[in-house]
């Protein structure tokens, strides 16, 4: 793939697989989880080091991010007795975890320190929930607001669902296409047992649940969850002493845009999105392009999230994303899975982490259904995918998390199996 | 009873609100660049001189996207569901949020010709909508 005249790679290609995702953690995806956001980080942060065989001593670095709903790396060090000699807690939502993760691998090359956690607490259910909305709406409108909340348009669906309207007119997409979406990801999240929602649905379920904004239903929104999830990123060549086989990080596009972040849709086609300009980045540094890709977990805060961003990141023609979403491509034992855990779709909203998170246990070949356990203590796959079965990938190698902010903002991240 | 948000201008926007209480749509022109903006900025974004003076717009433009609103998010748009949300294309170049009145949501049609009105919703303020062009 050609790469545009001005981007330096130099740097990215010598960090390809050289750090690795060896710990994750994660509390239960609930409804009220009856803790503080502080008890959940340290809870997901106590399991991913358990996971990865370090002791939480081991951590010298920590990284979050948050819209003023979560806990900080001041308080999590603490309570999980680590020392840190860097930190940084960070505004912002969903296209935050692969960011983050290549600022980690930066400072680690950087030697600022040697093992970060990652981390993202929420009550996004019982607390903070996401968009603003309710009670928080009645402030008075200034700034930007003048020209979006005075007209009624300020929750994620209501803010992204133009865009999905526009690609159904310039593209032919129907809404029982994207319906797939949900489809797909429900069954998978037939199949992992710690998913909120477990039920299968049709895409009948979908179009016939009440409509939330032209053209999304109730049934095309991700849920709201209590959770925290947290990540745990080194040195490949230390990951060699730890408890699993590591997700090697290959390449990182970090919250890349499109112009006017402000007011995107002032600037050419409202249906294109950041992996329109992410893809040059992220392939190049990855060394592979979507072909090589064996599972995606593409941002699903809504049905057509996850549609527009395989488009426009080349896992097919623009506009073509419709088609692609239904064709069973994305399905388990399809060709290429999308958001096997169910995503935030079915199995819980983390603001991106879970599909990260989904996306190493998938490159342990070990992903947590509800096959036999082994004499090995791992799991022997069927690779049946039918309700209640299987949820692993034969063979796994490769996979692609592609995150979604917006419609303008993105960050994606490529992994290999080590 | 909760009301709909009402604009709070400031300094910078206050031209498109004084404007708009006299049934204008004004927006901002750059003499540099000769580049229309919206919605207000401080500098031109395509060329970011200091050049920019307010002009009034044709008010005509044609519906890019829309949506429509079911689900009550701000209590006060409860009476109004379902309501659309409009982008419009505007002559001048700049694309815009409002709303279209003065037609049922089913009869929205992305591509129809809209031109400017103004409804009040507050003793001082008044918005900007869009209806479509008779005939």
């Amino acid at each position: 793939m050609p790469l545009p005249a001005d981007t330096d790679v130099s740097t990215p290609k010598y960090l390809r697989d050289k750090y690795a995702i060896v710990g994750i953690g994660e509390t239960t995806y609930t409804r009220g989880s009856d803790k503080t956001t502080r008890a959940l980080g340290t809870w997901a942060l106590r399991n991913a080091a358990a996971d990865a065989g370090i002791k939480t001593s081991d951590i010298d670095g920590m990284l979050s991010y948050s819209n003023n709903d979560s806990t900080s790396a001041t308080f999590m060090a603490g309570d999980i007795g680590a020392r840190l000699n860097f930190y940084m807690d960070c505004v912002g939502g969903g296209s935050s975890t692969e960011a983050l993760i290549g600022i980690a691998i930066g400072v680690m090359e950087a030697g600022l320190c040697n093992c970060v956690a990652l981390f993202r607490a929420m009550n996004g259910f019982s607390q903070v929930r996401i968009g603003g909305t309710g009670a928080r709406s009645a402030t008075p409108v200034g700034g930007d607001m003048l020209h979006n909340r005075a007209y009624g348009w300020q929750s994620a669906g209501q803010m992204f669902a133009p865009t999905f309207m526009r690609h159904m007119y310039d593209y032919g997409t129907t809404p029982e296409q994207v319906a797939m979406v949900k489809v797909v990801h429900s069954e998978h999240a037939s199949n992992n047992p710690k998913a909120y929602y477990k039920k299968r649905y049709t895409v009948d379920d979908v179009l016939s649940s009440r409509i939330i904004c032209k053209p999304l239903h109730l049934l095309d929104c991700c849920v709201e969850t209590d959770n925290a999830t947290a990540i745990i990123i080194t040195r490949a060549d230390r990951a060699k002493d730890m408890r699993h086989t590591p997700a090697l990080i290959r390449g990182i596009v970090g919250r890349c845009s499109k112009p006017r972040m402000d007011m995107h849709y002032q600037t050419g086609p409202i249906s294109r999105v950041g992996g329109y300009y992410a893809k040059d980045i992220l392939w190049p540094n990855s060394g592979v392009g979507p072909e090589d890709i064996d599972a995606t977990g593409a941002y699903d805060a809504f049905t057509f999230t996850s549609m527009l961003q395989l488009e426009d990141y080349g896992f097919c023609k623009k506009g073509e994303g419709g088609d692609y979403v239904s064709s069973g491509i994305t399905r388990l034992g399809g060709k290429r899975p999308n958001n096997t855990s169910g995503g935030h779709l079915c199995e819980g909203y983390t603001h991106g982490m879970n599909m990260v998170i989904e996306n190493v246990r998938q490159l342990r070949h070990d992903i947590d259904d509800s096959c036999p356990i082994g004499a090995d203590g791992k799991r022997q796959h069927t690779y049946d995918y039918r309700e209640g079965g299987c949820r692993q990938v034969k063979d796994i190698e490769l996979t692609a998390n592609l995150g979604w902010a917006n419609p303008m903002t993105t960050s994606g991240m490529v992994m290999r199996r080590g | 009873m909760h009301t709909k948000p009402v604009p709070v201008p400031d300094e910078v926007s206050a031209p498109f609100f004084d404007g708009a209480r006299d049934r204008k749509l004004m927006l901002q022109h750059c003499s540099a660049c000769d580049g229309w903006s919206f919605p207000v900025r401080e500098r031109c974004p395509h060329c970011f001189a200091a050049a920019l003076t307010w002009r009034q717009a044709s008010g005509r433009g044609t519906l890019y996207t829309f949506t429509i609103m079911h689900q009550v998010m701000n209590p006060g748009f409860a009476s109004a569901v379902p309501y659309n949300v409009a982008q419009i294309d505007l002559e001048e170049g700049v694309r815009m949020v409002s709303n279209v009145v003065g037609i049922g949501n089913d009869a929205l049609r992305i591509g129809m010709a809209l031109d400017v009105v103004f409804e009040d919703v507050s003793d001082d303020i008044r918005l900007p909508k869009f209806r479509p062009v008779a005939g």
